[in-house]
């Protein structure tokens, strides 16, 4: 039986070669200069300001990644299914529920979790501490990055439109009165500040 | 021993009380940085799947486990049939009240107590097999290759139907479907010489149906044995009973089990039942499966396993009520009829609260097909429902406004008021009306004087009937329980609460350390308290019942004036002075006369330590002490020798809008008298999170089982509601304080109260705004237009 022929796929452009040096020299004059591509199930993202490179499965959420193998533990599960808010993580600047979002689809993503948020001193921290925004503390991380989403594209926002922002997260203990008093206090802080 | 009376400083109040504290767990929470059990990854660790039933009565016949236990990935399975779990049952413990107690163990009082058995009586039961493996998507793999041969049988989901003579009988070897209770019948004058004294007899009937905790984090445990010890971390409210109970089971020392409880997410009493499926269940398997595997297991619950019980209201209750015209209730008699357990009967409020002096009551439980029942945040639920209800059917009935009936009755196992006001001045209490208070304050907060109105008579300009209601009830005064702490000095003067507590929510540590530090003469920052460790020796009364603070708040100021004593021992010393003639002020030490004369308390404490290199030799043995308290004495109902003195008023305002049958509710206002807010900001929280929980168990929380098959319909947080930030209004909070509770500063229980008692508000509400009655709950819209007439059933 004849060998198998073609066996040798180029990473760049998925063209076939039937050996190795054929390969090696079609990358070398076709592809000169261009960055090494990633291996399958390997994606590139930023998390709080650090840069990963990392390799995932298929099957991985993006709460799976970044709680259990980042060990970012702040994007809480509490529904299982999208219908709580608690695991809401910030993605290029728009609030997203990690639970829902497959992990290798979040190449060259930029992703914020309520650790980053702390870690760069933003008001609403102080702000939630203040005001008793928690209770028990398991849903308030999903509140905080939701939070800042909404302060990051409305600096000014009425107690409506945060009211609004954060209908999609649930808290058992009832702490709702007190996120619009710690978000608009934390936002007059930012303006005071100018940023 | 636990005295009764009230508690009066013996110190000045700089924290306690004050307003703008920095809670304590605040930054933890806010920062993402608390740990709670879900998040604990341990070296190695395996993940635990259980088997749950797809039927309500079903047995299995064959299970063939052998493609499961083939897959890779799969590192131990545990059958019904082998020898580590066959035959064992659940357990409570010889220590401890009687819910704790073998006898009352297992499934909230359910007959059957197997923990991994052949047999489903619900939809959702464990059963058959439980397996460890490397991820949990490879352990739900491994269920589904687990084959079974089963064979169903008949089920009952109805009480009333299981409690029928004929019914078919659901428990193996039982004679009928009732389950035994010891306060079935509760009798107290004679009813029927209170149906003659009075001028008119009401009667009701009224349903609850089932809801559930559904805390944030799901219920969850990882044991790791290391030889013959077993270290575990636990989402649980009381682990120190939890410990005592598998220690007795599995036959573990006790002091061979390292227990953690990191933070919890919520609870509401859902991980508060140490013998119960749900906890000792868990344990168990988890237990067994990392002793089997040598691999520490964890074993997390998902959230449709997590509709694994319910609220123990699940009930129709009839009433039979007798009035004078002026208000004054001369006889109650109830019929109650629960499904799986009686968490409370439904009467005891009108003994502990009121002055009534003829009342009856005759609770029935009944074994149904449906999962185990115990207290959600609270077991006064049936007691609240019931006193709310005809409170409010004896007021309308009588064209009396509600909260004058409320007064007329007020008092307690049928004494008056000035039985309570006897009682206050005896045991060292003021004597201040406290409903009288809160109804004052609650009436000018919701304005009442110019907007209650008689049922079905005010349609507003937007087209919506227009309805307000009131109820009240006594204090959660049930603050007993034990726990012991230690406090202790460090050597830069520092101070620390040592003692495990397990925290829900409730910020009990802000007060703990308020209170040292008013005691202690210490400034709230510079106190901590490290509760994450069950085996540091101390453990505070769990978070349960209300008790938190009632019990821990003694504990803490006991163990805070033991260790001034020490460090004003100390200090004498130093100070060449009498250590009464020295005080201690926002950690400084001063001579009362001459408050020049002072130190620092690091100055004091500098050669008191618990340890130190062999190189210096120390002179003082380190500033610690510690403490132990009781508090109540458990028993439910009048609490002999110690009535409950405050009282509790709520008020609500709805709009309905008659065509949809919509209900919106517009204003709350709970009034509260809680003695002594310790931290105000906490009570606040309890009363408007309360609020939310509580009007979503009055209008959507329920569980929807299919009367065809048995099977829940809802597990799942999208199609079992409860509140969100947008579905109600935020409630007015109206603090009162008379220093009439029994707890430390006269304070009294809040965690509870006013998530229990609102939602049967609901229902007086919208007969106020629409004058027919739906006392059926949750009042969801449908019922609201069939009352009215407007279904198209009702068009015909």
């Amino acid at each position: 039986m004849k060998e198998e022929t073609s066996r040798y796929l180029c990473p760049y452009c998925f063209t076939k070669f039937d050996t190795f040096e054929a390969l090696k020299g079609h990358a070398l004059t076709a592809h000169r200069g261009e960055a090494v591509p990633l291996p399958e199930g390997m994606i590139r993202l930023t998390v709080n300001g650090q840069a990963y490179e990392i390799q995932v499965q298929p099957e991985w959420t993006l709460n799976y990644l970044i709680h259990d193998i980042m060990g970012l533990t702040s994007p809480k599960m509490f529904c299982d299914r999208g219908a709580c808010g608690s695991c809401t993580v910030i993605m290029d600047g728009r609030p997203i529920l990690s639970c829902m979002t497959l992990a290798i689809e979040c190449d060259g993503k930029t992703i914020e979790t309520v650790e980053g948020i702390a870690e760069v001193g933003h008001p609403l921290i102080e702000t939630y501490v203040k005001h008793h925004s928690m209770q028990c503390g398991y849903c308030t991380p999903g509140f905080v990055t939701t939070a800042k989403a909404l302060l990051d594209r409305n600096p000014n926002p009425t107690e409506e439109e945060i009211r609004e922002a954060l209908a999609g997260n649930l808290c058992r203990c009832g702490t709702y009165p007190q996120h619009p008093k710690a978000i608009m206090e934390a936002a007059e802080i930012l303006r005071e500040k100018g940023e | 021993m636990y005295k009764v009376g009230a508690d009066i400083p013996t110190m000045e109040f700089n924290e306690i009380g004050r307003r703008g504290i920095r809670r304590y767990d605040g930054h933890e929470k806010a920062s993402g940085k608390a740990l709670y059990t879900r998040d604990i990854h341990v070296p190695g660790m395996l993940y635990a799947k259980v088997l749950s039933s797809p039927h309500a009565h079903a047995r299995i016949i064959k299970m063939d486990t052998s493609k499961a236990e083939a897959l890779p990935g799969v590192r131990g399975v545990l059958r019904y049939d082998d020898p580590e779990i066959e035959g064992k049952t659940l357990t409570g413990s010889i220590v401890g009240p009687n819910r704790m107690a073998p006898d009352y163990a297992g499934w909230a009082l359910k007959p059957v107590k197997t923990i991994l058995g052949d047999e489903a009586y619900f939809e959702g039961q464990w059963v058959g097999v439980v397996v460890a493996a490397d991820t949990e998507e490879i352990a739900a793999e491994a269920l589904r290759l687990v084959d079974i041969e089963w064979e169903e049988s008949p089920f009952i989901l109805d009480g009333e139907e299981a409690l029928q003579p004929d019914a078919l009988i659901l428990c193996p070897g039982a004679e009928n479907n009732k389950v035994e209770d010891f306060r079935e019948l509760i009798e107290k004058g004679d009813v029927e010489k209170g149906f003659k004294e009075a001028d008119i007899i009401i009667e009701l009937k009224a349903k609850r149906d089932a809801h559930l905790w559904a805390g944030a984090e799901m219920p969850s445990v990882i044991a790791r044995w290391s030889g013959d010890k077993l270290e575990m971390w636990v989402h649980e409210q009381q682990p120190y009973l939890s410990k005592l109970i598998l220690s007795e089971q599995l036959n573990i020392p006790m002091y061979k089990i390292n227990t953690h409880s990191p933070y919890h997410g919520c609870s509401f009493g859902e991980r508060d039942n140490p013998p119960n499926w749900h906890q000792n269940g868990i344990n168990v398997l988890a237990v067994l499966l990392a002793k089997k595997t040598d691999k520490p297991v964890k074993f997390v619950l998902n959230r449709a396993e997590t509709f694994y019980g319910f609220s123990g209201d699940d009930m129709v209750s009839y009433c039979k009520v007798g009035a004078k015209k002026d208000g004054t209730i001369t006889a109650v008699e109830m019929k109650n009829i629960f499904d799986v357990l009686m968490c409370t009967p439904g009467i005891e409020h009108f003994i502990d609260n009121t002055r009534v002096p003829n009342l009856k009551c005759l609770g029935l439980t009944a074994d149904v097909s449906k999962p185990p029942a115990w207290w959600c945040r609270c077991e006064q639920l049936p007691n609240c429902f019931c006193f709310t209800l005809v409170f409010d059917h004896v007021a309308q009935a009588l064209g009396l406004d509600p909260t004058e009936v409320a007064l007329k009755n007020d008092g307690c196992d049928g004494h008056d008021m000035g039985y309570l006001s006897r009682y206050k001045q005896e045991k060292g209490f003021s004597d201040r009306d406290s409903l009288r208070e809160c109804i004052e304050a609650g009436r000018k907060a919701i304005n009442w004087d110019e907007k209650w109105h008689p049922p079905g008579a005010k349609r507003l300009p937007n087209g919506r009937m227009h309805g307000m209601a009131f109820t009240w009830t006594h204090d959660w005064d049930d603050i007993r329980g034990t726990g012991s702490a230690a406090v202790m000095i460090q050597n830069d003067g520092s101070v620390s609460i040592i003692a495990q507590h397990s925290d829900i929510g409730v910020n009990p540590w802000t007060a703990y350390v308020q209170i040292v530090a008013d005691e202690l003469g210490v400034k709230y920052e510079d106190i901590e308290i490290n509760p994450f460790d069950l085996n540091q020796g101390f453990a505070l009364m769990s978070p349960d019942g209300s008790c938190n603070l009632g019990s821990n708040g003694y504990v803490v100021k006991k163990a805070a004036q033991r260790a001034k004593r020490m460090l004003l021992d100390l200090a004498a010393e130093k100070f060449d002075v009498k250590a009464h003639e020295l005080d201690v002020k926002e950690g400084i030490i001063f001579e009362r006369a001459n408050p020049e004369n002072k130190k620092t308390i690091a100055e004091v404490v500098n050669m008191a330590t618990p340890m130190m290199n062999a190189a210096v030799i120390w002179t003082e043995p380190p500033v610690l002490a510690w403490a132990w308290h009781t508090q109540g004495l458990w028993s439910q109902a009048v609490e002999t020798g110690r009535p409950r003195l405050c009282r509790q008023a709520h008020f609500i305002e709805v709009e309905v809008d008659t065509e949809t049958g919509e209900v919106e509710v517009t204003k709350v206002v709970n009034a509260n008298d809680v003695g002594k807010a310790i931290s105000p900001e906490t009570v606040e929280g309890q009363m408007y999170g309360g609020t939310y929980m509580g009007l979503g168990r009055a209008f959507t929380e329920e569980m929807v089982w299919d009367p065809k098959t048995g099977v829940l319909l809802n597990r799942n947080l999208l199609d079992y509601k409860y509140a969100t930030m947008n579905d109600y209004p935020a409630a007015d909070t109206v603090i009162v304080e008379t220093g009439l509770g029994h707890g430390p500063y006269g304070s009294t229980g809040i965690g509870e109260n006013t998530a229990t008692v609102v939602p049967a508000l609901l229902g007086p509400a919208l007969y106020n705004a629409i004058g027919v009655r739906v006392d059926d709950f949750p009042i969801t819209p449908a019922k609201v237009l069939k009352a009215l007439g407007k279904t198209e059933e009702d068009k015909g």
